[in-house]
């Protein structure tokens, strides 16, 4: 890497992370509604083609602004590779996968409490390696505390607090 | 049951591994431009398998609230900030805060549209949260 990584996190970042879980809440309930009316495939996919629309909307919007933008990340980092380009497949087939376990006897709770287990492992192997590109960030041990910590109420809120009576 | 847990687990892998991957590709454009090629590709693809598959749109579609068609716009505010996000706050951040924001805005949420919260679990794993929500942003 060029520069060095940071360590220092800035709270209106962190800020931001905790306000766009509250938008995914959001359209998971929309989307959810979708699946129960059409089916956890509809549902998706009727959600990245409304994205699809909305994302070229907004690019009309700012288009000046978002070319100039990319010319000048191009020349300093380089294109991106092909690969990059695909994340779509990922989410196509994370709904795929959910169908299975939420159709299982693991549920929706089982299901999001496993999910959640997974987000963290790749996460700190991405954080850790510095995983597809992006920079590298050292782990201590109040990055293992904060895992704990929200892991943990998680669970305590999928499994026991909501749904149940 | 196996199968149904690697499902769910991967299906956590991918969350991850989206997010690292349009964040890569917003290095090199922008957030927005990252979260169109998501939701383009995403949709391309989910196309031709309900081709093969079919029934795919239900025939009601006309019938169904407005509300099930605003997911998608939701979803390009939240895949771009998203991919701004993990270049900025690193991948264990962003997931955890993300977790946190989508815990707690769901036991709210839960709580204003008089779905059952079982109180002292919900409240207990707010707590938790936000306790690992003050580590994240200390100095270090």
């Amino acid at each position: 890497m060029t520069s060095p990584p940071t360590q220092r996190t800035n709270p209106l970042h962190l800020l931001a992370a905790f306000a766009s879980g509250g938008l995914l809440t959001l359209a998971i309930f929309v989307n959810g509604e979708a699946g129960r009316l059409g089916g956890a495939m509809f549902s998706s996919w009727l959600a990245h083609g409304v994205g699809t629309l909305v994302a070229i909307i907004f690019l009309a919007a700012v288009w000046r602004g978002q070319r100039a933008a990319t010319a000048a990340a191009t020349a300093k980092i380089g294109k991106a590779p092909l690969w990059a380009y695909i994340g779509g497949l990922c989410g196509a087939v994370t709904v795929m996968l959910t169908s299975i376990s939420v159709n299982s006897p693991l549920a929706l709770a089982g299901t999001l409490a496993l999910g959640l287990a997974g987000q963290v492992v790749l996460s700190l192997a991405a954080d850790f390696w510095g995983l597809l590109g992006l920079p590298k960030r050292k782990l201590d041990l109040r990055d293992a505390g904060a895992v704990i910590l929200i892991a943990a109420g998680s669970l305590l809120i999928i499994l026991f607090g909501l749904g149940a009576a | 049951m196996i199968i149904p847990i690697l499902a769910a687990f991967a299906a956590g892998l991918l969350v991850i591994l989206s997010r690292q991957v349009n964040g890569r590709l917003s290095m090199s454009t922008t957030p927005l431009i990252s979260s169109f090629w998501n939701h383009f590709v995403g949709f391309a693809f989910l196309s031709v398998v309900g081709l093969i598959v079919g029934g795919l749109i239900p025939a009601n579609i006309a019938e169904m609230p407005w509300r099930i068609f605003t997911g998608g716009a939701i979803g390009v505010v939240f895949v771009a900030s998203g991919s701004w996000l993990i270049t900025r706050i690193g991948a264990v951040n962003s997931t955890l805060l993300v977790i946190a924001g989508q815990m707690v805005f769901g036991v709210i949420f839960d709580l204003l549209r008089g779905a059952p919260v079982t109180v002292w679990a919900a409240g207990l794993g707010v707590l938790l949260i936000l306790a690992g929500m003050w580590l994240t942003q200390r100095k270090r």
